[in-house]
């Protein structure tokens, strides 16, 4: 099961106006497991995950999902593939009331019943708060609200760009259960700033350096590298 | 950098970055002389300003001129500083009006005249700045369009008739005698000459300036410029000062050169014009302001010649015929042409150098 | 108490407005009532002041909500909204004037937009050729060349019923007069102009395919090499079925053209006015879809090109009108349930207009005109509710205002978000198209309709806040209010302090002072009324 590639990303090459921002990254992403993009501020993490969903379409490179090729085509036919995406800073919406928000979600009529139980064990929170615009939520039920609303559809690959960003601990803590209990069910490709919540997720890990992938394997083989850790992780 | 260049090799460097410009100067200067030529009009004649092809071409080159220095102004403004006005033609419509009016019911010289109009251009700028710290992007637009369209509308109104001449325009200005653009028309195109190519340096002093440098920070991102430590505010009024005292002034030598001062002039769609000239010739670039006008001004005319009522239309489809297939304007593309060519070049000697790239 | 001073809290902007209009309706009325030069019928005159300046806003609403919509959600300026506007009201007036030429006019757009119907097909068979590169790009240039070559030739011999701009025999003023009177001009049975009837519905069908193919061509021409094509998809049965009804639609058009002529001839003017409402709005819609298609999309990322290119279309369609309508001014009547003058009339009661069709009502003592001033606005606040309710009940509302926000995420859960743009464009194109029809019996027709509609609603929607919904209804009403009373005050004049004669503001001033109030408000409010802070 876990040999199976669920994504992989072939060496593309991303342009935003006249900037190279991803110059060559390689990502395998097996299904079943979780696999963290490390990287400092700027690399081109968040980049990566925007080029797989087609919001920033590589020029070349090759991007494969379950064995069809996906770079180019448009967004939308991307995420009705089975990709749920959540954006960095909590992006839910603001003027939509928590239940709008998982409601805008479906693909199909009928989505949030099937899922409405796994969503509100997962997050219990967000039950009470169902009616509330979003504007309203704390910073944490945001980000719950943005993780919940990629659940909503039947999604075979989760991207989650900086889950833990801007939490309290506790949260934190909260949002790495949440995302565990996830990988039971689907694939998740994580960006994660917070070396101590990546290291405790996933179990691969791929570096991404000036845009381009520097290094990638077991998660378990970076915790005692340190050299590697020095090299591409702590502040310049 | 520029300490280290002597005296001589930065007049050398001026030659060298400036060669279009300045070759596109000389041209202009021989222009009359050559049309005459061609035409088979002789030298003393044309001195004479007797009419012919080259009296002709000379006053298209001189509205060129007009508007040229008009659209240098406003590409300073939003091509440079990112204010998006769409009150500009208000400056060039207060230019016009009170030189106009000044000369015709006042009878005044053109000195004070000249220091009215920059008294204006100033005034005005602090008019539209009233917004200015509180009010950005698009919405500034269109306070800048509402300001300017009451001016338009009191322009065209029937109590200020007896100065203004409502809907019809302003008559019967009599210009100075020594600039009299029809006795003295191959005078008044050098002068024009020398006011658009004086501006021209100025503002590129201005633009290459550290205070310009500010303004471009500002258009690419005002909250970074700001926690630089720079009060916007000021590099935005200064921008729109010296932009607005110079439309008010093209707007003067409009309300000199041409018999009739419409009040199409001081209209929005003149502001939108200014703004398709920077556009053709490309945002953000002094020569593209230049080249703009230049093809605005012959395009228009030529499709009224040719294809009268219709050209209206026409002219709807060439903007957006050049919106679609020529997005960064005439000297953008060529830029951006030039850009990708060096690039290409650089990878293809890192290839023959088997260097990798480090 | 307490959820009072919530609600209060909550919604602080919108008891600012009311309060600012209050003063406005209080001030504005003192004004008048106090007035000596009024003499007796005062309260009338602040009564039928404030349903003017709620006719004026309802029109100017109906272009700005759009215009805010659109703008809310792509980022694309407009600035050809206020033409389109104007267009509404002439294929409405012409509808409502010459049902005869607009059944003209319907056969060959008929034919030619069939053609672009079988778009799709063309997109499939030509996936499945896989031609060389080079003539995928040569192509649809020479089919573009072959098309307008083929449309030259037949469009201008189709007969289509039309009136010589300049002169006023023939104009349809004076067939509206006559038709008004009972002298009905029969149609006479349309022919082709040189060639046979045959080989110029011909050509027009063959040319909106050309058209058509043309147009896959490109976008195949655009596409990326490796994205997804509709291969898996079934064969399009439905745009072949939809092609051949509208072809047909327009040949049976073609061939019983008198009959129908002459039925929407003899129809009453209150039908005639719905059909042209809905015509207008169609009309509207379909432009909207073909410039956003087209021209827009290509575009969204450089939203300054956006603008200039709405431009380019605005003067684009002033000039269409100029040349198909002329410049001189029309006039349109009101509908035969507004325009009673007979018996019973003025009504005493709302239940009297509606049984004598009365063009008045007495309010107050005083004459209030049913279309203009209770019509209009009653108009006004329909839309203003559907639209509300289409915003906050419906998913496409809801993907709306998510999209408001950030159309990229929305994007990124599945949804077609070009789709949506071109919706909400060619609705909101439409209701401003239909503003268009409801106001030209007030005001009239002229070109330069659009361009004071547009200064208008722009300065409507600086004050109400830009891409707020409810701003853009407080914005039109705000400004409708103080132009009608303005204007009211330039017909009266106010008494000053220190002034001998009461200072009567000029027509001029109302623009300034409209102006002058968003400049005021801007200051404080920069974001304006309900706009949500950045």
């Amino acid at each position: 099961m876990k040999n199976n590639i669920l994504l992989e990303v072939q060496d593309i090459q991303t342009f935003i106006g006249q900037f190279h921002i991803l110059q060559g990254v390689n990502v395998q992403v097996p299904e079943g497991s979780i696999v963290a993009l490390l990287g400092r501020n700027g690399a081109g993490k968040t980049t990566t995950l925007k080029s797989i969903l087609g919001l920033t379409p590589p020029k070349e490179g090759k991007v494969v999902f379950s064995g069809t090729e996906i770079q180019g085509r448009r967004s939308y036919e991307i995420a009705d593939m089975g990709i749920g995406y959540v954006p960095e800073h909590r992006a839910i919406f603001q003027d939509l009331s928590v239940l709008e928000n998982l409601r805008i979600a479906e693909r199909e009529k009928g989505d949030l019943e099937k899922k409405e139980e796994l969503i509100f064990s997962l997050f219990p929170d967000l039950k009470r708060l169902i009616m509330l615009p979003g504007t309203n939520l704390s910073g944490g039920q945001q980000q719950m609200l943005a993780v919940a609303r990629a659940l909503v559809p039947d999604n075979e690959l989760l991207l989650i760009d900086e889950p833990s960003e801007g939490l309290a601990p506790v949260l934190i803590e909260e949002m790495m259960d949440a995302i565990q209990q996830l990988s039971a069910e689907t694939t998740v490709l994580l960006v994660e700033q917070n070396f101590i919540v990546a290291s405790r997720l996933a179990e691969n890990y791929v570096i991404i350096e000036e845009g381009h992938s520097a290094k990638s394997g077991k998660m378990a083989d970076l915790i005692n590298d340190q050299e590697t850790i020095r090299r591409y992780l702590e502040a310049a | 950098m520029e300490n280290t260049i002597t005296e001589q090799n930065g007049i050398s460097l001026f030659f060298k970055n400036n060669l279009g410009i300045l070759i596109t100067i000389l041209c202009l200067i021989l222009m009359p002389f050559v049309i005459s030529l061609i035409d088979g009009q002789s030298i003393p004649s044309l001195l004479a300003n007797e009419s012919g092809q080259s009296k002709f071409y000379q006053g298209l080159a001189i509205e060129i001129f007009i508007l040229a220095v008009f659209a240098l102004s406003y590409d300073l403004l939003f091509g440079f500083t990112g204010l998006l006005s769409f009150g500009h033609a208000m400056f060039f419509g207060v230019g016009a009006y009170l030189t106009g009016i000044m000369l015709k019911s006042f009878g005044w010289t053109l000195l004070p005249i000249l220091a009215l109009l920059v008294l204006a251009g100033i005034l005005m700028a602090l008019i539209f700045s009233i917004v200015l710290p509180r009010v950005k992007g698009i919405t500034f637009a269109l306070v800048t369009l509402g300001i300017a369209q009451v001016f338009y509308i009191v322009i065209q109104s029937r109590e200020m008739a007896d100065y203004a001449g409502a809907e019809i325009g302003l008559q019967g200005v009599t210009p100075p005698e020594f600039l009299n653009p029809i006795e003295h028309r191959l005078r008044f195109y050098y002068i024009g000459l020398v006011i658009l190519f004086a501006v021209y340096f100025l503002y590129k002093r201005f633009v290459d300036s550290p205070t310009g440098h500010v303004c471009v920070a500002i258009r690419e991102n005002e909250d970074r410029a700001t926690m630089l430590g720079y009060n916007t505010f000021y590099f935005k009024l200064a921008a729109l000062t010296i932009s607005g005292i110079t439309a008010t002034l093209a707007g003067g030598i409009h309300g000199i050169y041409n018999p009739i001062i419409r009040p199409a002039i001081a209209s929005s769609h003149f502001t939108i014009a200014a703004l398709l000239m920077i556009l053709i010739g490309g945002i953000g670039t002094l020569s593209g302001a230049l080249i703009g006008a230049a093809v605005f001004k012959l395009l228009s005319f030529f499709l009224e010649k040719w294809f009268g009522g219709a050209s209206q239309v026409l002219i709807g489809l060439v903007y957006i015929l050049l919106v679609l297939f020529l997005p960064y304007g005439i000297v953008g593309t060529i830029r951006a042409r030039s850009f990708r060519w060096k690039q290409g070049w650089q990878r293809w000697m890192k290839i023959l150098r088997f260097k990798q790239p480090s | 108490m307490k959820p009072l001073l919530g609600s209060f809290r909550k919604n602080r902007t919108l008891w600012i407005t009311l309060c600012a209009l209050i003063i406005i309706f209080t001030l504005g009325a003192r004004g008048l009532v106090d007035n000596e030069a009024v003499g007796g019928e005062r309260y009338q005159d602040v009564v039928i002041t404030i349903l003017r300046g709620f006719s004026t806003g309802s029109i100017i609403f109906l272009v700005a909500s759009g215009f805010s919509i659109i703008f809310g959600l792509m980022n694309v300026l407009n600035m050809a909204h206020g033409a389109l506007f104007m267009i509404g009201a002439y294929v409405g007036w012409t509808v409502f004037v010459r049902p005869d030429t607009a059944v003209d006019a319907l056969v060959p757009i008929l034919l030619l937009a069939g053609g672009f119907f079988l778009i799709p097909l063309w997109d499939r068979l030509l996936n499945k050729l896989k031609m060389p590169s080079w003539l995928m790009k040569t192509w649809p240039w020479l089919g573009l060349i072959l098309a307008s070559v083929v449309l030259i030739f037949t469009l201008p011999k189709y007969p289509i019923t039309s009136w010589d701009v300049g002169s006023y025999q023939i104009s349809p003023t004076n067939y509206a007069f006559a038709a008004s009177q009972g002298q009905l001009v029969t149609p006479e049975p349309k022919q082709f102009l040189g060639i046979s009837p045959l080989l110029g519905l011909g050509g027009i069908l063959l040319g909106g395919l050309l058209a058509g193919i043309t147009v896959a061509g490109f976008v195949i021409s655009r596409r990326p090499a490796t994205a997804g094509t509709s291969e898996g998809k079934a064969f399009p049965w439905e745009t072949l079925s939809l092609f051949l009804a509208i072809a047909i639609l327009g040949l049976v058009i073609h061939y019983y053209n008198t009959p129908i002529s002459n039925f929407l001839l003899g129809l009453d003017s209150t039908l005639l006015f719905i059909l042209a409402i809905l015509v207008a709005v169609g009309t509207g819609a379909l432009i909207g879809i073909l410039v956003e298609t087209t021209m827009i999309r290509p575009l969204y990322e450089t939203h300054i090109y956006v603008l200039m290119l709405t431009l380019g279309v605005q003067s684009i369609i002033i000039e269409i009108v100029r040349s198909a309508w002329g410049s001189p001014e029309f006039t349109m009547h009101r509908p035969s349930i507004f325009a009673g003058t007979g018996e019973g009339c003025p009504a005493e009661s709302l239940g009297a207009i509606l049984k004598n069709n009365c063009s008045t009502i007495r309010v107050l003592g005083g004459r209030v005109r049913t279309y203009n001033e209770l019509f209009i606005p009653l108009l006004g606040i329909v839309v203003l509710v559907a639209v509300w309710l289409l915003l906050q009940r419906t998913r496409l509302g809801m993907i709306v205002r998510a999209g408001v926000q950030d159309s990229e995420m929305v994007e990124a859960l599945g949804i077609n978000v070009q789709k949506i743009f071109t919706t909400v464009f060619a609705l909101g194109v439409g209701l401003a198209a239909m503003g268009g029809v409801i106001g030209a019996p007030s005001t009239g027709l002229t070109t330069t309709l659009g361009d004071s509609l547009l200064i208008n609603m722009l300065v409507a929607l600086a004050i109400g806040g830009l891409t707020s919904y409810p701003g853009s209804a407080a914005g039109a009403l705000i400004v409708g209010l103080l132009q009608q009373f303005v204007i009211k005050y330039g017909q009266i004049g106010i008494n000053i302090p220190f002034m001998e004669e009461p200072f009567k503001p000029t027509p001029p001033l109302v623009p300034a002072l409209t102006v002058f109030l968003m400049v005021i408000i801007l200051l404080v409010m920069p974001q304006g009324l309900f706009g949500r802070k950045e």
